[in-house]
């Protein structure tokens, strides 16, 4: 039998604790950003291309699968998992922030990525949500580092530092931004 | 015809320091074409502006003693007094302006550094060629599309300096 298509009608509150859990913990957004990109994939295929031990990689597919980020999309042996895009907009006193797959998958270059540890480190998630946008704009050639210093309050030498460290992920998810 | 390279910011943070594998690649590259690689002095500045940002992996910028080795130099001065250095600030500073969606005003002149000292080392006949290195995309369609208005257009080139770029680089880049 197979399963209906993935819906994203979760209740928000619901996901916003596995999308709080994909912004902390990077494993978990590695694999999450994976099944978005390559998916419908395996748990065996994420536990050989991320290297993570399997046990937590079922862990993992169930959280996502338990906030309506990813479903099983065929009973078969072994199953599959495709992924829904995440968007979850959050807003306090005046300020507005949107996760994004993009968001996600700069996450999850943390660990691998020295210089996007150290950005959120100093500028939190905040701050690397809107580095991103800026380097949407680097990779389409429509801001330079010393305009998004300026912009940003940073050094010429940091904003260049970010803009390079996330250009990766502008340039893979510019047509689904 | 001997080119002059001029080389901006994010040459330096994309080579990732003294021990990364792409600096030792760029350093070797450079000398064994027996050139070298030209910064204008707002880029210096840039360099070195920021202590904190040692804190990066990519921050770890050889300032300045890494620049004392030779392959490295430090540009003139910028005659802001010769019309034609200012006026193809003011041009810049209008085009960088219009290709990112900024108000021109927003733009410093600093911004367009790597421009005028293309210009001034043609202008001067300082330089046959000018070729920019950089990940300034717009400075470099600047460069590219200003100096071609005046007549440069066989002795300006820009090339975008990405990860590829500085991978697979050699002394052949440079003849």
């Amino acid at each position: 039998m197979a399963k209906s298509p993935i819906s994203s009608d979760q209740a928000p509150l619901e996901q916003l604790r596995t999308v709080a859990d994909l912004l902390e913990t990077p494993a978990l957004a590695r694999l999450y950003a994976y099944v978005l990109r390559d998916g419908p994939v395996t748990v065996a295929d994420a536990v050989e291309t991320l290297d993570i031990p399997q046990g937590t990689a079922y862990d993992y597919v169930r959280k996502l699968e338990a906030a309506g980020l990813v479903a099983e999309i065929s009973d078969g042996r072994p199953s599959e998992y495709d992924a829904e895009p995440v968007s979850l907009t959050l807003s306090t006193d005046g300020e507005t922030q949107t996760v994004t797959p993009a968001l996600v998958a700069a996450v999850a270059r943390r660990e691998e990525d020295g210089d996007i540890d150290v950005y959120i480190d100093r500028h939190g998630l905040d701050g690397l949500a809107l580095a991103l946008d800026y380097a949407f704009e680097y990779v389409d050639g429509t801001v330079n580092h010393r305009i998004a210093a300026r912009e940003l309050d940073l050094s010429p030498l940091e904003a260049e530092v970010i803009l390079q460290a996330l250009e990766p992920v502008a340039a893979e998810y510019a047509t689904t931004k | 015809m001997t080119a002059t390279y001029l080389v901006d910011t994010g040459v330096f943070v994309r080579c990732g320091g003294p021990d990364n594998a792409k600096f030792q690649r760029l350093r070797r590259a450079i000398r064994q074409s027996g050139t070298e690689l030209v910064i204008p002095q707002r880029v210096y500045e840039e360099l070195g502006g920021d202590p904190t940002v040692e804190e990066y992996p990519s921050g770890d910028i050889p300032h300045p003693d890494g620049f004392e080795d030779g392959w490295i130099v430090v540009g003139d001065e910028l005659a802001y007094t010769d019309p034609r250095v200012s006026t193809i600030m003011d041009d810049a500073r209008r085009f960088i302006a219009n290709e990112t969606e900024r108000d021109e005003d927003t733009i410093e002149k600093a911004d367009t550094a790597l421009v005028a000292l293309a210009a001034q080392l043609l202008e001067t006949g300082e330089a046959d060629r000018v070729v920019l290195l950089t990940t300034d995309k717009p400075a470099g369609r600047a460069a590219e599309h200003l100096l071609s208005e005046r007549g440069f257009d066989d002795r300006i080139e820009y090339r975008y300096v990405s990860e590829e770029y500085l991978e697979t680089i050699t002394a052949s880049e440079f003849r």
